[in-house]
């Protein structure tokens, strides 16, 4: 459908929007990129990448539209396409597991980590963000998007290409990893945790 | 403290548990009448005050933490000129 819409901007209108939509969300488009691949040349090597595919397709963009989430699905395109195959790993995660988890009954049963205020407010250090590295690729991603960027169900599915269910079923349960993961820390700083 | 209709009753009448709800919450899908709502059955309902606390407090330090802000100012105008030099402009 998006595709009737193409666009046909001179150049100088060209650069404007790359310039003015498009530039200023180089930050987030970085970390994004160092906190799906954990590496900062990597990361440069993304966003690069990015921008020049975002100048490469402006046509496909329709002026004051959500820039930033075009910019992270592209993003997110070439982390899976370049990037990821080289890597060797594929995603470990079940998710067909996860979405019946989630629709289960069990879903307010569980054992919840008996976390406190307290011993987050002790973790001063790279804490969370080790804990939030340390979760499986698709889980950071939903943890990055929702809680760092601000998107909405609605543009975290386009972004993912994936189900408005599917994003909140792998929100719930990356919420979960990353508190167990922080549970263990406090543990460690010798807070009690059952 | 006013009755209110629970919001978050989907239209088919399924009422959602207290994790739903505190779901939308958290991932910010919430209206204000559903955050009225929430801010009111927490009174009543310790776990999901303790949960709340601890789920608000992970997301503010993420957002503290992990954030772009951290980001150096060089490497982003280093990031910027680069691919201005690569496309020309």
């Amino acid at each position: 459908m998006e595709e009737a819409l193409r666009q046909h901007y001179p150049e100088k209108e060209k650069n404007e929007i790359f310039n003015n939509e498009f530039l200023p969300h180089i930050r987030s488009m970085y970390n994004f990129g160092y906190r799906l691949t954990l590496d900062q040349d990597d990361a440069k090597d993304l966003v690069q990448d990015t921008y020049l595919k975002a100048y490469r397709f402006i046509e496909s963009f329709q002026k004051g539209t959500n820039a930033k989430a075009w910019l992270f699905r592209i993003l997110k395109n070439s982390f899976i396409n370049d990037y990821r195959k080289k890597s060797k790993e594929p995603s470990k995660v079940d998710y067909q597991e996860v979405e019946t988890y989630y629709n289960s009954e069990d879903v307010d049963r569980q054992i919840t980590p008996d976390l406190r205020v307290e011993a987050l407010k002790d973790m001063i250090g790279d804490e969370i963000s080790n804990a939030l590295n340390a979760l499986d690729v698709d889980f950071r991603t939903v943890i990055i998007l929702c809680d760092l960027e601000g998107f909405k169900y609605e543009e975290m599915a386009k972004i993912l290409d994936i189900p408005i269910g599917t994003v909140r079923s792998r929100l719930h349960r990356a919420r979960q990893l990353l508190k167990e993961k922080l549970s263990e820390y406090a543990k460690q700083m010798g807070y009690k945790n059952t | 403290m006013s009755q209110l209709t629970n919001p978050f009753i989907q239209p088919d009448g399924t009422k959602p548990s207290c994790m739903q709800m505190l779901q939308i919450i958290l991932d910010e899908e919430a209206t204000p009448e559903q955050k009225e709502f929430f801010a009111g059955h927490m009174d009543k309902c310790m776990p999901c005050f303790k949960t709340y606390e601890v789920d608000m407090t992970i997301k503010e330090m993420l957002r503290i933490k992990c954030r772009g802000d951290q980001v150096s100012h060089d490497l982003v105008e280093q990031l910027k000129n680069q691919i201005k030099q690569k496309i020309a402009i």
